[in-house]
């Protein structure tokens, strides 16, 4: 070890020590023992409920769970992770970034832990969950993405709906059509939203419809995929729903505030998550209907998917209390209670059972269909982090007038200048 | 050996400043040289870093646009806060209100500032786009404009900063005896030639003061850049210290991080330098 680490981690320590001594003075003494976790900043009514189950039925373990918005989680993670210490114990990964986790050693090997059970888990999930043969991460959820449809400004505008069969699957150059027909950006009323307008996993489908691949076989060099033509020829049309044909808002790029636009009946389509369901069931002001994800003409329909995953720190000193953490959240009825406090399509087999009463009927048979037929997972890249990083910022300014050709080889570059270190 | 008691009132600030500044600093110059593995440990790179980001363009453009956004900022900060300054200097009804008025901005964290000016700004939910397409000007981008965001950045930083700098140069103010411009008044000398001849070159040093304290902050700028634009629309507000904050914790690069940082000290350094020089009192 050089010194240099060695003085990091020696800094990492007093840190750390000085903390423990601050907690210890305040604190009772107690045999407890305590986790800290790194949550997903879902809303506190979503998260409390099973952290206050698994206290009931673990009193001598003690949860201290910090929730951090998505998008400071992977920079926080990044920096807590990189001072290798203990903490956290338990973290939420996002699932495209297994490989990068593992590859850094950022993840528990659960495989010897799980290994009598792994038939229990969704092939899909399981297989994100997954680098090099072994299983690192609990599925917490997936995903899979649905075409939200407002009815009444559909109507208003004299334009045929969208039929809610899958073999009725429309294509994104019908989107556009539609949405150009209802669209009327100077009373803010849009044709067709991508919720996560600036992300690679909302985005990758689009190239993927085309046909394009998104990184090279061995996950090292973006240049030649990036910048191919057909993924090129996708951005494009993704840029000009928010420039040349203006149906889309640009810069809008933080995930609520898009959902609000179309909750508020601002806008005619939206590309979202099965999350969007309970808000619109509970209190949408407007008729809608959910269809199947656009496809491009000529080409193949793909779907994003994956979604959170628990990962345990190998440094934990806690491994017994992280493991019997892991073990509660990966049983039947703990992600069911999961599913109607957040409803992300389930990742455990038996649950799409348990689940029968709400899971049955539209739109989740569409969106069954789309995890089992259509879904293809962000590339299990070691570099994903850079890789998306780096995407989400050139998908921004396409979206605000950027050319897609010239800025995608930008971005290439870019990505391969990063992703070299993995070589 | 009787040791000079200046130095037991210096010593709590020297320690702080090497604790908290020196020591960091000597860290980061250290680990420029460095990279890391893969498993966390330190590989010695040697001068590679330097390179790589050296031959960078994309680097040298973040750089420019920092330059840039200083030369405008800098400037328009000094002239504002002094101007500032003048017109709540001398005592009158309401004054302590003008002063608050201009002082309340700075008591808002940068964070805050760019989330109330993202909101005031949005072009399409933004009050300021309501009023100008009321006023007939039409909707502007701000910092959703590729053309407009450097501006507005300007903008947010300005309107933030004055209060803070006029209080230097209030205490400037303050410090030129009144029996100067007395003396002068009783000359026949105009506003504008006390301003001219006798404020002006009396305060050299504080407005020195605050051309180099501004350009360090300035040179620095990063939450706006994270909150609002990250860097974009298209390169707009590449500023440094948002590239080095990417390199850092989304590219996992902390190597390469720390030369660019090293680069932007020494930079700042030589600016610095050249304003002292420039505004150097020539007593």
């Amino acid at each position: 070890m050089s010194k240099l680490t060695a003085l990091r981690r020696f800094g990492a320590r007093l840190a750390m020590g000085l903390a423990t001594a601050t907690v210890l003075s305040t604190a009772p003494a107690s045999a407890e023992t305590k986790l800290d976790i790194v949550w997903m900043g879902w809303a506190e009514e979503m998260v409390k409920p099973l952290m206050d189950w698994f206290e009931q039925e673990n009193p001598d373990i003690k949860l201290n769970y910090q929730r951090i918005p998505y998008n400071e989680l992977l920079s926080s993670l990044e920096v807590r992770l990189g001072a290798r210490t203990p903490e956290p114990d338990i973290y939420s990964a996002d699932a495209s970034l297994t490989a990068s986790y593992a590859a850094r050693g950022h993840l528990m090997d659960l495989t010897p832990h799980f290994k009598d059970q792994l038939d229990r888990f969704d092939g899909a999930a399981l297989q994100a969950a997954s680098y090099q043969g072994k299983m690192y991460a609990g599925p917490f959820a997936t995903s899979t993405q649905l075409m939200y449809v407002n009815v009444d400004l559909f109507k208003a505008a004299g334009v045929e709906l969208p039929g809610t069969d899958i073999k009725d699957r429309w294509t994104w150059e019908q989107v556009l059509e539609a949405a150009k027909k209802i669209a009327k950006p100077q009373d803010n009323v849009w044709g067709i939203l991508l919720e996560q307008s600036d992300r690679p996993y909302q985005l990758l489908p689009l190239m993927q419809s085309k046909g394009a691949k998104v990184v090279s076989d061995d996950g090292l060099t973006a240049t030649g995929y990036v910048d191919g033509d057909k993924f090129v020829e996708a951005t494009q049309f993704y840029g000009d729903l928010f420039g040349a044909n203006k149906v889309s808002p640009p810069g809008l790029f933080e995930l609520n505030l898009v959902q609000e636009v179309f909750h508020t009946g601002r806008a005619a389509m939206m590309v979202g998550g099965t999350w969007n369901l309970d808000r619109l069931k509970a209190g949408a002001k407007f008729e809608w209907i959910a269809v199947p994800h656009p496809y491009f003409e000529g080409g193949t329909p793909v779907t994003s998917t994956g979604s959170w995953q628990i990962g345990i720190n190998p440094r934990t000193k806690n491994p017994e209390a992280a493991l019997k953490f892991m073990d509660f959240f990966m049983r039947d009825d703990v992600q069911v209670k999961w599913f109607n406090l957040r409803p992300y399509p389930p990742v455990l087999k038996a649950n799409w059972g348990n689940l029968s009463d709400k899971l049955s009927g539209q739109p989740w048979e569409i969106a069954r269909y789309e995890l089992q037929n259509t879904a293809m997972p962000r590339p299990p890249i070691p570099g994903f982090r850079e890789y998306e990083e780096i995407l989400k910022l050139a998908f921004r300014d396409i979206q605000q007038g950027a050319p897609a050709k010239e800025r995608l080889t930008q971005a290439a570059r870019e990505i391969d200048r990063e992703l070299a270190k993995y070589k | 050996m009787r040791i000079n008691p200046a130095y037991y009132f210096l010593a709590p600030a020297v320690l702080g400043l090497t604790v908290f500044k020196l020591i960091p600093i000597g860290i980061a110059v250290v680990g420029s040289f460095y990279g890391t593995s893969l498993m966390g440990e330190s590989v010695f790179r040697g001068i590679e870093n330097y390179r790589s980001i050296l031959s960078d363009p994309d680097l040298l453009s973040s750089l420019g646009i920092t330059l840039l956004f200083n030369l405008i900022a800098n400037p328009l900060q000094v002239v504002l806060s002094l101007a500032a300054a003048l017109l709540v200097f001398r005592p009158g009804p309401l004054i302590g209100l003008f002063r608050s008025v201009l002082f309340v901005p700075v008591t808002l964290s940068l964070v805050l500032t760019a989330l109330i000016w993202n909101l005031l700004f949005d072009p399409f939910l933004g009050p300021v786009n309501a009023i100008l397409e009321a006023v007939g000007v039409g909707r502007q981008g701000f910092f959703k404009d590729e053309a407009q965001a450097m501006g507005s950045m300007v903008w947010l930083a300005t309107w933030r900063g004055v209060g803070y700098w006029m209080l230097f140069m209030l205490a400037g103010l303050y410090a030129i005896p009144e029996s100067l411009h007395e003396a002068a008044k009783i000359d026949g000398a105009s506003w504008w030639q006390r301003f001219r001849h006798i404020t002006l070159p009396l305060m050299r040093r504080p407005i020195g003061f605050v051309l180099v304290a501004a350009t360090a902050i300035n040179m620095l700028f990063f939450a706006p850049v994270y909150v609002i634009t990250a860097g974009g629309p298209n390169g707009a507000t590449d500023f440094i210290m948002f590239r080095i904050y990417q390199t850092a914790f989304n590219y996992i690069d902390v190597g390469r991080a720390l030369a660019m940082s090293t680069v932007m000290l020494v930079v700042v350094l030589l600016v610095a330098l050249v304003e002292l020089r420039l505004l150097r009192s020539e007593d």
